[in-house]
């Protein structure tokens, strides 16, 4: 038994965490069980998309909650388009079914514009009592700005943020037999591809290795579901800005798409955007024309892919958890390829190489219990909670959480990953502040997946996308 | 017959539920019909605009498209029915042992919720889990993927409606010919007709009442049709299984666009009036003539 | 009837009943495995079985709570029809009202028109228009047993009416003879010698409603959402994690396959609305 070995070090401990103890936490639990002695026994209802950081809240922080305030927490966590269905239906018709609802970045632009959510800035001045000392909305990172209106105000409370990142395979990239054979192959050195050229390349390099050599993998994920807009957010907000066509081709003050009316989204840069990315499905699984963001994270753990962009929020658990990924320890972490001029366009603010994705979890005006929910989203804020939540989640959304050595030492397990959000996410974005995000997003819809079955050329297909949403546009009566 | 106060106050429930949720919810979708509404617009309020939603459906491709491609699932998948069935149920017109086992067996399709048949036949195709992909690779070499090649995608969809409704068919017309009278065939044998003279000229026209009331039957179903396809395909690839259920859910709700959705499901649903009319108009005028003779 | 050839029968029927069962049981099998179990080529035997998938989703409340919803709403709807197509169908066999045969024939449009069409109105209808105060139609079970009515009723009204005709009106006479009331005619006389015809009805109705999806899916959210629904929302939410999803489809067709063993002789007559006897 160790710990009778050393006696004075754990006498030590104890002292620590008994200082710690009455130095912080009765103020702690003073604060929780006095702001909800009112609301004892409530139980609010919140929806979420089902991803690892929205798991985490489910079975850790609203348990803990629960416990401090006896406030009853039903976190459902279910699929993107039911999260959406359900959430938009509840505030549409001002049902109340729901006392906090996901917040989609990309969506917050619509959101507000149908003044859906509660100015949680505003409701925190109004209630003194209800405001935790410890919640401190300067503690987050700029991520934080998508979701203020133009005073300043919050409507949501940061709760994911991530990179889609470039992964592969370093065990592979690195392995000298495979580099040689590269070598011989193309005349080239095998490095993470930093051009769509050399991308392109090392796809068909593997899935051609893959096949000699009897594996069942191919060169590159592609998140090309051909009825699910999945594939519609992989091509805008992943590719098209890596070619320099940035807000979905679409003009941000015209709100024009079509090159005609001086949009971009048909563009000769776009068309070949679009060429390339189906061209990759040559050397992709099978299963990509089904994939979803879910699935494409599950074929790079499971081995089948050598490269491919994946939502951030997957990279923890793909690089380390080995009850579900078999790539533990091998996978290596990178910037998406550009064209070229693109990196320094981002680098100078003009553009950006890929999506920076994240939510948060707002109050609906429909709620019946907003006092509740404003005091759970508060706790979910705070800053003790974070960096265990960043290490299931791979989500940072509070500057100090890089800093924090349990995620110092996650980093080097993903290849650097929350060092790369952190220096180079300023060459991320979120999308475009369209009120009419998901209209815009089903017009183009059908042409994309007409162009991932083949049925459309990619040039057609955008000329026909770019058509489509100039038309749904002026049809919404924001296009004059 | 008595007092018809007492016999409508019976009918009265009915009645009023029919109108509340039936009759209630068309004169609704009458009238967003005729109205610019879509709550993500710039003005999220209905605006009336006239038949200006008529007047850009007729030129929706992806509109006129899904109809056609209903229709298309609607003729192959109820002629599949109706052959398969026909042909089954001859079968089963025969004493063999076992009959009623397998009768049972094959009854077993028509219970099961639409939404676990998609589930169902999704597991047996789906790459990388299904059989069927992986065994036509195996043996034929043929690359099955219904997430990918449009026709695959549509065939399944025939495929599985097939296995679902086909029981149903092979049913009605079991009863349809275990009911036909005697005579007219053994009539005919005496005149000397061969096989194929006495079903076109005696066993067909005795049993058309009974096919077209069943075509009548699966033709309105197969043309409602969402449940199964939603699970299997989610309408795609492309559009390819996209049939006018799925297309009018999709611009209904994930595109919010309740006006111009509205005039698409009264265009759809006039249709479908028109073709059940149709149809039943053949029914009835069957039945006249038989009446007459 | 001829006994001809009975081998090549038995073979002919064991290979087509194969082909309807396959798939169910292929369904069992995926059921029963586990994540690392189905990788690889199918399998069709089950070595051992992972019950995990089972036990996970029993063990879900949020599963138990759509199950729950679904046995209320389908009970509840199959007694509100069989009762009203009772009613119904008493009335437009014994009385003579104008122009019964016109609603009759109507009812069944109710039942032909495609469900899409009514999603909007209905939503828009359940949150907007019925409302009471704070209660609201939308995401209520009442508002499921309500509207199943609009394609159970005609349905039922259908099938019974032959059964509801077959019973000879002399009793109905004797019975009034004998100083009966109506409501005593109707469930002293009627109603007893319907009940075989009623239990039929009310069983293939209760399937009906226990299968229904989309109405489901547009018209509840958290609180009446049935087996059905439950079981598409979970598909997408799982993703690849089939076992589960199979174990979910295998528990929302259980009832289904009850029932068959009770109604099996019926189904034909009830899947089109009584135009074809056995």
């Amino acid at each position: 038994m160790k710990h009778f070995n050393i006696p004075g070090r754990s006498l030590v401990a104890t002292v620590f965490v008994a200082a710690l103890m009455t130095s912080t936490a009765p103020a702690f639990a003073d604060f929780w069980s006095d702001a909800a002695k009112d609301l004892q026994g409530a139980t609010i209802r919140g929806i979420s998309e089902s991803t690892p950081p929205s798991n985490y809240v489910k079975d850790v922080l609203a348990p803990q909650f629960t416990e401090k305030t006896g406030i009853t927490v039903e976190f459902e966590a279910t699929s993107w388009d039911q999260m959406y269905d359900k959430a938009i239906k509840d505030m549409e018709a001002n049902t109340g079914i729901y006392d906090f609802v996901y917040i989609e970045q990309d969506i917050i632009y619509s959101y507000l514009a149908r003044d859906f959510l509660v100015n949680l800035t505003d409701m925190l001045a109004e209630n003194e009592s209800l405001k935790s000392p410890d919640f401190d909305a300067t503690k987050f990172t700029t991520f934080i700005d998508n979701f203020k209106n133009a005073d300043g105000d919050i409507f949501g409370v940061p709760m994911e943020a991530f990179v889609k990142v470039y992964l592969y395979r370093k065990d592979l990239f690195e392995d000298p037999a495979v580099q040689a054979a590269y070598k011989e192959k193309t005349g080239a050195d095998l490095k993470p591809a930093t051009t769509h050229a050399e991308y392109r390349q090392i796809a068909q390099f593997f899935t051609e290795h893959a096949q000699a050599n009897g594996m069942e993998m191919w060169g590159t994920t592609v998140q090309a579901s051909s009825g699910h807009p999945a594939s519609v957010y992989e091509f805008i907000e992943s590719v098209l800005p890596t070619y320099g066509v940035y807000n979905w081709g679409i003009d941000t003050t015209t709100f024009a798409a079509s090159v005609e009316n001086g949009g971009k989204m048909n563009s000769d840069v776009a068309k070949e955007a679009l060429a390339w990315w189906v061209g990759n499905l040559e050397f992709a699984p099978p299963e990509s024309t089904s994939s979803t963001w879910d699935e494409v994270a599950a074929t790079f753990a499971a081995g089948r892919a050598a490269q491919g962009l994946v939502y951030g929020e997957n990279a923890a658990w793909i690089a380390t958890n080995p009850d579900k990924s078999t790539v533990v320890g091998k996978v290596g972490v990178a910037l998406p390829p550009v064209a070229e001029g693109v990196m320094d366009q981002a680098k100078s603010g003009e553009g950006y190489i890929g999506y920076y994705d994240g939510g948060a979890f707002g109050i609906p005006h429909s709620s019946k219990n907003k006092e509740a929910a404003l005091l759970f989203l508060q706790y979910i804020g705070e800053e003790s909670v974070q960096a265990d939540w960043a290490l299931a989640g791979s989500r940072i959304v509070h500057q100090a959480t890089y800093a924090d050595p349990k995620i110092v030492e996650q980093d080097a397990k993903v290849d650097g990953y929350y060092t790369l959000m952190k220096d180079q996410g300023p060459l991320f974005r979120g999308a475009p502040p369209f009120p009419f995000h998901n209209q815009a997003r089903e017009a183009m819809a059908p042409f994309i997946y007409q162009a991932i079955t083949g049925e459309l050329q990619p040039a057609e297909a955008l000329d026909k996308a770019a058509a489509a949403v100039d038309a749904e546009l002026k049809n919404l009566g924001y296009r004059k | 017959m008595r007092s018809s106060t007492v016999g409508w106050l019976f009918l009265a429930p009915t009645l009023v539920i029919l109108f509340i949720f039936g009759v209630l919810p068309f004169l609704y979708v009458l009238v967003i019909g005729f109205t610019q509404w879509n709550s993500f617009a710039a003005d999220p309020t209905m605006q009336y605009n006239g038949v200006e939603n008529f007047r850009r459906l007729v030129f929706d491709e992806q509109f006129l498209y899904s109809l056609w491609l209903t229709l298309k699932f609607g003729f192959f998948a109820v002629t599949s029915q109706i052959l398969l069935g026909y042909f089954l149920a001859q079968l089963f017109m025969r004493d063999f042992p076992g009959k009623g086992f397998f009768r049972t067996i094959h009854t077993l399709p028509l219970v099961i919720a639409p939404i676990a048949v998609g589930a169902t036949w999704r597991l047996m195709l789906v790459p990388g889990l299904g059989p069927i992909p992986y065994y036509l690779r195996q043996w034929f070499g043929y690359d099955l993927n219904i997430s990918r090649y449009v026709d695959q995608a549509f065939l399944a969809t025939v495929v599985m409606d097939v296995w679902h409704w086909t029981p149903l068919v092979t049913l009605t017309m079991l009863a349809a010919l275990a009911s036909l009278p005697k005579e007219p065939f053994e009539q005919a044998q005496i005149d000397g007709a061969n096989r194929f003279q006495i079903f076109w000229h005696v066993t067909l026209p005795l049993l058309k009442p009974a096919i077209l009331a069943t075509v009548f039957i699966r033709l309105m179903d197969a043309l409602r049709t969402v449940d199964e396809v939603w699970m299997l395909t989610g309408g795609g690839p492309g559009a390819a299984t996209r049939y006018i259920g799925l297309h009018i859910w999709r611009v209904v709700f994930p595109k919010t666009d309740y006006g111009y959705g509205s005039s698409m499901s009264l265009i759809t649903l006039y249709l479908t009036i028109v073709m059940c009319w149709l149809l039943y108009a053949g029914l009835v005028a069957r039945r006249d003539l038989k009446r007459v003779d | 009837m001829r006994r001809d050839r009975p081998l090549a029968f038995l073979a002919f029927w064991t290979v087509s009943s194969l082909i309807t069962l396959v798939p169910i049981y292929w369904m069992f099998v995926v059921s029963a495995k586990s994540r690392v179990q189905l990788f690889g080529s199918p399998n069709f035997l089950i070595t051992s079985f992972f019950t995990e998938n089972y036990i996970n989703t029993l063990k879900d409340p949020a599963f138990q709570r759509y199950m729950i919803n679904s046995i209320v709403v389908a009970s509840a709807n199959a007694l509100l029809v069989t009762t009203l197509a009772l009613f119904a169908t008493y009335a437009l066999s014994r009385y003579r009202l104008g122009g019964k045969e016109n609603v009759f024939f109507w009812t069944i449009t109710n039942r032909m028109a495609p469900p899409a069409v009514f999603l909007l109105p209905l939503f828009l209808l359940y949150t907007q228009v019925f409302v009471l105060g704070d209660f609201k139609l939308f995401d209520t079970r009442i508002g499921l047993i309500l509207l199943y009515c609009v394609f159970n009723l005609p349905f039922a009204i259908w099938t019974l009416r032959s059964v509801i005709d077959g019973i000879p009106k002399e009793l109905d006479e004797a019975a009034y003879v004998d100083g009966a009331t109506t409501w005593q005619v109707l469930t002293k006389v009627i109603l007893p010698l319907a009940k075989p015809g009623l239990a039929v009805t009310g069983i293939l109705t209760w399937v009906f409603a226990w299968n229904e999806y989309l109405f489901a899916a547009t018209l509840t959210s958290v609180h009446a959402r049935t087996v059905t629904t439950g079981l598409a929302e979970f598909v997408t939410v799982t993703g690849t994690n089939w076992g589960q999803m199979a174990a979910t489809a295998m528990l929302t067709l259980v009832p289904a396959l009850l029932v068959l063993g009770l109604v099996q002789r019926h189904i034909v007559a009830g899947l089109t609305f009584g135009a074809v006897k056995e």
